[in-house]
C-alpha cells in the first residue's frame, strides 16, 4: 500500500513539476535563447556578485552597454558613464587625477577603473556602495557629477523610441523602471572582465617574461603582493597607505562610511591590473607616474595611528627592483580588453 | 528506528512546488508588484495619518514642538513591514506578508492606506518595523515602494531611509532655516530598525472574520520625533542626515510616535 502511494505521490511531482515548467517555458525560451556566459578565467576564485539575482543575456548586456553611452542619463546629456570611464584607459579618465562633471564642476575623488567587478562586494574608494546594482545611481545623482534625477533618467528612456523595445528583450516587458535600467547596466559591467594580459599568457603557458619582468614579479611578490594580491591585484581591503591628508578634501575615507576612527585615512585597495593606462593614481590621482608612486613607498610614507603595518619601514627599493617592477607592472596591461569591441560605444 | 514514510515529505515538495510557481513572476517581492495577489483581495487595511498632536498634519501649517521651538513641515515619509497581529490572551502572533513594504507618504494620502491579508483571529495588538530590513539594504536594486527614485536611498553610503521629516523653523541655523532629519543605518551598532508593539484603545479588537474586514487607524505623531526619550531641539540639531547616534536616538523617539485610535470591523 505504502508503497503504492509513493508511486502515485511521485507521479503526481513529476506531472506538478512538468506543469510549472510548462508555465514558465515561454519566459525560459527568451532566456535561453539569449543567454550570456559569464566566464571564469583561469585562477580566479569564484566570482561574488550573485548572478541568480539577475541572469545575464545578450538583450540585457547591449542594453546596459547603450545605457553606459548614453548621455541622457546625465542632466545636461553631455556626461555618460563613459564620460569617465573610457575604455582605451581600462575605462579610467584617461590622464585626469579628477573626473569632470555638470557645470564645470570636478569629482572629487579619481575614477577607478572598471574591470573585474563581479569579484568585488563594495564599490567606491571608500567601500560606501554595497552592491554592484545601486554603484550607478550615486555618479547619476552626484550634483557634480551626473547630476540627474532617476525620475528623469526613467522618463527619458520612456519617451524614447528605441529604450522600450530594448527594455522588452531584456526582460520581456517594455516597463521601464530603475531596478531594470540598473540591472542591465551591472550585466554591462560584470561582463568587463581583464584577464588577457602579458601576465595571464605567461600563467597560461602560452608567453615568456623577459628576464626584468620575471626579476620584477620575484620582488612584486615579496614586496607588493600582501595587498595587490593575484590575481585580482587587490586583496580589496581598505588601508591607510602613507598619503598625507589632502589639505583641501579632508577625504578620511573608509571612516565616513563606517564612523570608526581606526578607518581614518583608509581606502580600498585598488587593482594594479592595467595599471600602465590608468593614471593618475591613488584616491586623489595626486601621483602621475608609476616612479612618483614607489618613490612614495620608498620614501614617502606618512607615519599615523592607521598606517597599515606592512609600511612602517616603507618599501625600500633600489633602482635595479623598481625598474624590472616596472617592467613587470607593464605585463598587468590587457590589449585584448582594452580594444574589446562588444565593450565599445554601440554604433 | 522506525523508517519515517516518504509520503508527507513529497507532498510537502509538491505543495512547495505549486506555492513557488514561476520563480520568475515572483522575483520582484517588494512593494506592490510581482505578488500575484489582486489588490483588493485584503481582510485587514491600517490606515496612517500624519498628524501633530492628534490634529492631522498640514504642510501649511506652524507647530510648537516640545521644547517651544516653532517649526513647520515640508516633508514627512517613513517604511513600514514586517506587520505582526497579536493577541496576548492566547498568545497567537500571526506574520503578515514579511516581505511587502510600504512608503507612508504624508504628501501623497493614497499612500497611508495599507493593505493586508491576516489569518481570521481576534488581535488586541499590531506590531510592524519603521523601516526596511537589513537585507534588502544590501540586495541591490529594487522596485516598488523600495524604487530609488522614491528618494529615500542614500547613493553615497547604500542604504534606505527608513523615515524623513524634513521642514522650516526660525531657531534653525541651517540655510533657508531648514531642517533636516533623514534617519538610517541598518548595521550594526547603527542599527535604525525599531519594531515597536502598539496597544488598540481599550476594550477593542480587530476582529478578522471570513469575508469581512477590519480597519485598524493609526496616528503617527510628528511631535514625537523631538522628545521622549531624547532631546532633539532644532536648535542644536537642526540636521541629521548620516547613520550615527543622534540618527539612532531620534529613532527610538519616534518608535512612539504610532497610536491606535480607532478599530472597525466590518
Amino acid at each position: 500500500m505504502r508503497k503504492k502511494l509513493f508511486t502515485i505521490a511521485v507521479v503526481v511531482l513529476l506531472s506538478a513539476t512538468t506543469m510549472q515548467v510548462n508555465s514558465c517555458k515561454k519566459n525560459d525560451a527568451v532566456q535561453q535563447s539569449n543567454s550570456l556566459t559569464f566566464t571564469v578565467p583561469p585562477g580566479f576564485p569564484e566570482p561574488k556578485y550573485n548572478f541568480g539575482n539577475n541572469p545575464l543575456t545578450k538583450d540585457g548586456f547591449e542594453l546596459g552597454r547603450k545605457l553606459f553611452y548614453d548621455g541622457r542619463l546625465s542632466k545636461d546629456g553631455n556626461f555618460p558613464c563613459s564620460s569617465c570611464h573610457q575604455q582605451f584607459a581600462a575605462f579610467v579618465t584617461f590622464d585626469h587625477d579628477f573626473s569632470h562633471g555638470f557645470n564645470n564642476q570636478f569629482t572629487t575623488r579619481n575614477a577607478p577603473g572598471l574591470f573585474n567587478l563581479a569579484w568585488h562586494t563594495a564599490f567606491q574608494w571608500d567601500g560606501g556602495v554595497n552592491n554592484l546594482e545601486v554603484q550607478p545611481l550615486a555618479p547619476i545623482t552626484a550634483p557634480n557629477e551626473m547630476a540627474e534625477d532617476i525620475n528623469n533618467v526613467i522618463n527619458k528612456l520612456k519617451a524614447d523610441n528605441i529604450y522600450p523595445g530594448m527594455f522588452k528583450s531584456a526582460f520581456g516587458t517594455d516597463e521601464i523602471t530603475s531596478q531594470k535600467m540598473l540591472k542591465a547596466l551591472t550585466q554591462f559591467m560584470l561582463m568587463l572582465v581583464s584577464a588577457d594580459s602579458k601576465y595571464d599568457k605567461v600563467k597560461k603557458g602560452q608567453a615568456v617574461f623577459t628576464l626584468a619582468e620575471q626579476k620584477g614579479y620575484t620582488i612584486f611578490q615579496a614586496k607588493c603582493a600582501s595587498c595587490h594580491a593575484e590575481p585580482l591585484f587587490t586583496d580589496l581591503s581598505y588601508r591607510n597607505n602613507g598619503l598625507t591628508l589632502h589639505p583641501d578634501l579632508k577625504d578620511y575615507g573608509r571612516m565616513r562610511i563606517t564612523n570608526d576612527n581606526a578607518d581614518s585615512i583608509k581606502f580600498k585597495v585598488p587593482s594594479l591590473r592595467n595599471v600602465e593606462l590608468t593614471f593618475s593614481y591613488m584616491h586623489d590621482g595626486r601621483f602621475y607616474t608609476i616612479d612618483q608612486v614607489l618613490n612614495h613607498y620608498s620614501t614617502g610614507i606618512v607615519q599615523s595611528s592607521t598606517l597599515d603595518p606592512s609600511l612602517k619601514n616603507g618599501i625600500p627599493l633600489n633602482i635595479e627592483e623598481r625598474s624590472n617592477i616596472k617592467a613587470f607592472l607593464k605585463t598587468l596591461t590587457d590589449s585584448t580588453f582594452i580594444n574589446d569591441k562588444r565593450f565599445a560605444q554601440p554604433q | 528506528m522506525k523508517k519515517q514514510p516518504m509520503l508527507p515529505f513529497l507532498l510537502a515538495i509538491l505543495l512547495i512546488v505549486f506555492a513557488a510557481g514561476c520563480s520568475k513572476e515572483f522575483s520582484s517581492s517588494s512593494g506592490y508588484k510581482g505578488t500575484g495577489n489582486p489588490d483588493d483581495s485584503f481582510n485587514l487595511r491600517i490606515d496612517f495619518t500624519p498628524v501633530f498632536d492628534t490634529v492631522k498634519l498640514s504642510f501649511d501649517s506652524t507647530y510648537t514642538n516640545f521644547w517651544e521651538e516653532p517649526f513647520s513641515v515640508s516633508a514627512f515619509k517613513f517604511y513600514v513591514c514586517k506587520f505582526d497581529l497579536i493577541n496576548t490572551d492566547s498568545g497567537t502572533v500571526y506574520h503578515i506578508n514579511p516581505d511587502k513594504y510600504f512608503l507612508i507618504d504624508a504628501a501623497d494620502s493614497t499612500t497611508w492606506a495599507v493593505k493586508l491579508a491576516s489569518k481570521p483571529f481576534k488581535y488586541n495588538r499590531i506590531s510592524f518595523l519603521i523601516g526596511v530590513d537589513s537585507i534588502r539594504n544590501v540586495s541591490g536594486a529594487q522596485t516598488g515602494a523600495l524604487d530609488p527614485l522614491k528618494g529615500m536611498f542614500w547613493t553615497w553610503n547604500s542604504g534606505y531611509i527608513m523615515a524623513k521629516l524634513e521642514g522650516s523653523s526660525p531657531v534653525s541655523s541651517l540655510a533657508g532655516n531648514k531642517f533636516e532629519y533623514h534617519i538610517g543605518g541598518f548595521a550594526g551598532q547603527e542599527n535604525v530598525l525599531r519594531k515597536p508593539t502598539i496597544l488598540f484603545p481599550f476594550g477593542q479588537f480587530s476582529q478578522i472574520v471570513a469575508d469581512k474586514k477590519s480597519i485598524i487607524s493609526v496616528n503617527a505623531n510628528v511631535a514625537a520625533w523631538f522628545y521622549n526619550p531624547h532631546q532633539i531641539k532644532i536648535k542644536e540639531n537642526p540636521s541629521c542626515t548620516t547613520p550615527g547616534l543622534m540618527a539612532k536616538d531620534i529613532s527610538e523617539n519616534y518608535s512612539k510616535m504610532f497610536t491606535v485610535t480607532k478599530i472597525v470591523n466590518n
